[in-house]
């Protein structure tokens, strides 16, 4: 263990490699490039492999290329890149391959502010795909969470065999915090499940009981299948509708059924808060810092943080404000997750608070905006 | 405890580097939590240069990384002085580098004046570290900072070379309080 006072992007690095990061590839863009530069320095003195590519196609495209020859691997992007990576994500879907993609988001649409903030692009990390999935999304609000939350993606990552995505913003990559930085010794590290039966008895996508079928890489001796057509377990195209319904529902039922080992969330002062914030991200330190104001002026405010955004915490977010009167979703767009949060708490009053900055709305301005609901 | 430190100057007079080092001083080598967020203008020289830190006892304490009331402050220059002075909260302890900023408004500081870039050139032999001048004003008036600890992070974030001159200037700085 040691201490550092780092960015969210270099601790993202930091937990990468903690984590057992081999390989890296990535394309330069802001407000992401020094995960790149910064492990470009750091990885190779670990004996992993970091690649700039030509694009960030290129990136994903051998980043899904090393995870199958057994690495734990990773790539860096903001909203244009990922844009470019979607079709190639959708093919690690299909083929059930463990990556990490760090999603650090800028000022859009398009080239928009490349380096400032802003939440836009919740609903595109998620569903920005083809196909019917399910993507895990995890969401830090400060440099040491980032941390954690990126040894966490790879757990789930190689535990479920989907790539999963942790969701920063420019704020984030910009401030620098104490972070304690943990060895792999003093991690919980898990590794994707290797098939146990003899190799002419795997099949490369019969699952096991949690859904997830266990992986065989290049080099280890059994058939590899990298089939990106709807296929059956034995990794064989398979144009039907009862393999493509078994397939799909499988997909998408291994996040779900395993979701309790993805989703997260913080509370503060919710068991007696009146009025219940939800925030995320860089946006709900500022939210914090107003709930505890409001504490002090006498009004009974809590907040709940969702460190997972995707898949959605449904029981959760239920149970936290099941005693709340009034809900208020605070974010730097112009009200997003506050569908989510509306559809699922139907019987309350959830207000959309939707502010654009390109920081990060500030704790006074939030409560211009909140005051007359009060 | 929680404290909001704003510095302020011009590109070039090493603001970032002062408020890094803070951090630094804080996080790693005192048991202090930290948050510190920077700006600066395209220009290499001479636009706006701002380092905002908060010091906390805790993760928690920290909340908005932002300084919305600043108790203390470092002016390099004056027209960032005007320009962020409603950052700084009444009672604050302001330090400001006299060689260039001439007049204060009337805002209930604690007002701490010393002519850093003028010790830093006559006396050290070079402007570039009036920073580590103030930043040794700084932690002589406040206390914030143990002299141990800033030692300890200027050998860690400062270019080998730079490092003894660097202290030789933050000692220069303490020595101001007993003035």
């Amino acid at each position: 263990m040691r201490v550092e006072y780092v960015t969210s992007n270099i601790a993202i690095a930091e937990g990468a490699m903690a984590s057992g990061l081999r390989f890296f590839a990535g394309y330069p863009i802001t407000p992401t490039s020094d995960i790149l530069e910064y492990l470009a320095e750091e990885l190779p003195k670990r004996g992993g492999v970091v690649i700039q590519l030509e694009d960030e196609i290129a990136s994903i495209n051998a980043v899904i290329g090393a995870s199958w020859a057994g690495a734990k691997a990773m790539t860096a992007t903001s909203g244009p890149g990922y844009s470019l990576m979607v079709e190639a994500l959708s093919f690690a879907i299909i083929t059930e391959t463990p990556l990490v993609v760090v999603y650090v988001m800028r000022a859009g649409p398009s080239t928009g502010v490349p380096t400032r903030s802003c939440q836009y692009d919740v609903f595109q990390v998620r569903y920005g795909s083809h196909g019917n999935y399910e993507l895990p999304v995890l969401v830090p609000w400060s440099a040491q969470e980032a941390f954690d939350l990126t040894v966490k993606a790879f757990n789930v990552s190689e535990m479920l065999r989907v790539p999963t995505v942790i969701l920063s913003d420019a704020m984030l990559a910009h401030t620098w915090e104490k972070v304690i930085i943990r060895n792999p010794s003093e991690l919980e590290i898990v590794n994707r499940r290797k098939p146990e039966v003899p190799p002419q008895e795997y099949m490369p996508f019969k699952p096991g009981e949690d859904l997830v079928p266990p992986m065989a890489c290049f080099g280890d001796g059994y058939k590899v299948m990298v089939e990106s057509l709807t296929h059956d377990e034995r990794g064989y195209y398979s144009p039907t509708t009862e393999v493509q319904e078994r397939m799909i529902r499988r997909l998408v039922e291994k996040v779900r059924r395993n979701s309790h080992l993805i989703v997260d969330y913080e509370t503060y002062f919710t068991s007696s808060a009146e009025y219940m914030f939800f925030a995320y991200g860089s946006t709900a330190r500022s939210v914090y810092a107003l709930v505890r104001e409001l504490r002090r002026e006498g009004i009974r405010a809590g907040l709940y943080r969702p460190k997972t955004l995707w898949p959605f915490d449904e029981g959760g977010l239920k149970k936290v404000a099941s005693k709340a009167k009034r809900v208020f979703v605070v974010e730097n767009n112009v009200g997003l997750m506050y569908k989510e949060v509306a559809r699922v708490l139907r019987d309350k009053e959830v207000i959309s608070v939707g502010i654009i900055d390109l920081d990060v709305p500030s704790p006074d301005r939030i409560k211009e905006v909140i005051s007359e609901w009060l | 405890m929680r404290r909001e430190i704003i510095i302020a100057g011009r590109g070039g007079q090493g603001i970032l580097l002062l408020g890094h080092v803070i951090g630094v001083a804080a996080a790693k080598f005192s048991n202090y939590y930290v948050t510190g967020t920077e700006s600066y203008s395209a220009e290499t020289r001479g636009g706006d240069s701002k380092a905002e830190i908060i010091v906390a006892d805790s993760a928690e304490e920290l909340g908005y990384m932002k300084v919305r009331e600043a108790d203390v402050a470092v002016f390099m220059y004056g027209d960032q002085l005007v320009k962020y002075s409603r950052l700084v909260r009444q009672g604050a302890v302001v330090f400001a580098d006299s060689t260039f900023v001439t007049e204060v408004p009337e805002r209930g500081w604690v007002l701490k004046l010393a002519p850093y870039t003028k010790i830093a050139e006559t006396e050290l032999g070079t402007p570039r570290v009036a920073n580590m001048v103030a930043l040794g004003h700084l932690v002589g008036v406040t206390k914030l900072l143990s002299t141990e600890a800033v030692e300890k992070a200027i050998e860690h974030v400062v270019k080998k070379s730079w490092v003894e001159l660097n202290k030789k200037a933050f000692r220069r700085g303490l020595a101001l309080t007993s003035n």
